[in-house]
């Protein structure tokens, strides 16, 4: 998976980008949070970001927030590396948008299931972020079957977006997922086929009656 | 106060030039986790623990200097700034001593305790020191 790496501290920084390639990443790196938050608003930004919190400029916490406000459908994994300790850094990361948090020195089998379960995390969003899509096509034909359809009271034919009459079959059909086998309903075949049945038994057999 | 400290400070600017004695260099680097990064080295690429020497040589005394002028310039949030960065990279390659006062540097320890700034200035210069020494010889070591 794509992870970016924003650490302003060279060796920290080669150290990560190592393990990170080590274990399969592909790796974008950045020194500062500025050059970070440019790389991830780009279209084709990496999914997965390791920040360090202390950097110049935007720091990590800052970055983190202004990443929340982006209307991304899915959202970067964020975990945050820094030197301090304590609960009251870890609530300021979370607080700041982070999802996860990690206290240097770390110990990188740590690091490596933490970002397997970022990878996990962004697996699962891009799958819900396919579903919606196809969700969303869907209710949008459903919304079109669900609007005044223009039909006539007598052919019952429906008019389409083109001012063509259709026949009900042919309009669905387009509109929707829906297919059509045909058949006779009971009524319809007391009004309709059962009289044309008669019709034709009776126009049989005048046929067959001898010519005098 | 803060004058005995400016001046205290300034004359230790040339400490790194002065040579270390023989023989204090041994505990000055955790050489078995510095060594340790060998389990990431890839086949095709040049040596990472000395490509991470060279990283820490260059970017160290850059860093130093950053929390020196901080300190003239009573800059504390940038001397804890540029204190932090130091203690990362010098906790990462086993450079604990280092790491150790820079950790004190960035609190506010120095403020409290007899211990100076401008001691404390000087214990980073010389532990520093030792640890270059022993950088610089385990690089050579794996060049050659």
């Amino acid at each position: 998976m794509r992870v970016i790496i924003a650490e302003d501290d060279a060796v920290s920084r080669k150290i990560l980008e190592t393990l990170l390639r080590k274990w399969g990443h592909e790796v974008t790196i950045t020194e500062d949070g500025e050059a970070a938050w440019d790389a991830l608003r780009e279209p084709d930004a990496p999914s997965l970001a390791i920040l360090d919190i202390m950097m110049p400029g935007i720091d990590g916490l800052e970055l983190c927030r202004r990443l929340r406000q982006l209307p991304n459908p899915i959202p970067p994994y964020i975990i945050l590396l820094t030197a301090n300790h304590g609960v009251r850094e870890v609530v300021k990361g979370i607080e700041a948008g982070a999802n996860d948090y990690l206290s240097k020195p770390y110990d990188r089998d740590e690091l490596r299931v933490r970002l397997q379960v970022g990878v996990r995390i962004v697996e699962l969003q891009t799958s819900l972020a396919e579903r919606v899509g196809q969700l969303e096509v869907a209710l949008a034909q459903v919304k079109q079957l669900e609007g005044i359809l223009p039909i006539c009271s007598y052919c019952k034919k429906i008019r389409n977006d083109l001012d063509c009459w259709q026949h009900v079959e042919t309009y669905v059909s387009a509109h929707s997922e829906a297919e059509f086998s045909h058949g006779i309903c009971p009524a319809c075949f007391e009004t309709t086929v059962k009289p044309q049945l008669e019709s034709l038994k009776i126009s049989q057999a005048s046929a067959l009656e001898p010519v005098n | 106060m803060l004058f005995e400290r400016t001046t205290k400070i300034e004359s230790q600017e040339t400490k790194l030039l002065v040579p270390v004695p023989a023989g204090v260099v041994g505990d000055a680097v955790d050489m078995e986790l510095l060594n340790a990064f060998e389990e990431l080295q890839a086949d095709d690429e040049t040596d990472l623990i000395v490509e991470l020497i060279d990283l820490y040589l260059t970017d160290a005394p850059q860093r130093m200097l950053a929390i020196r002028e901080a300190a003239l310039a009573n800059d504390w949030l940038l001397l804890k700034r540029a204190a932090h960065n130091l203690k990362g990279s010098s906790a990462n390659l086993g450079i604990r001593q280092v790491a150790e006062t820079c950790r004190k540097l960035e609190g506010t320890e120095y403020e409290h305790s007899t211990e100076s700034l401008a001691d404390l200035l000087r214990q980073m210069d010389d532990e520093f020191s030792r640890a270059s020494e022993a950088l610089l010889s385990e690089r050579q070591r794996r060049l050659q």
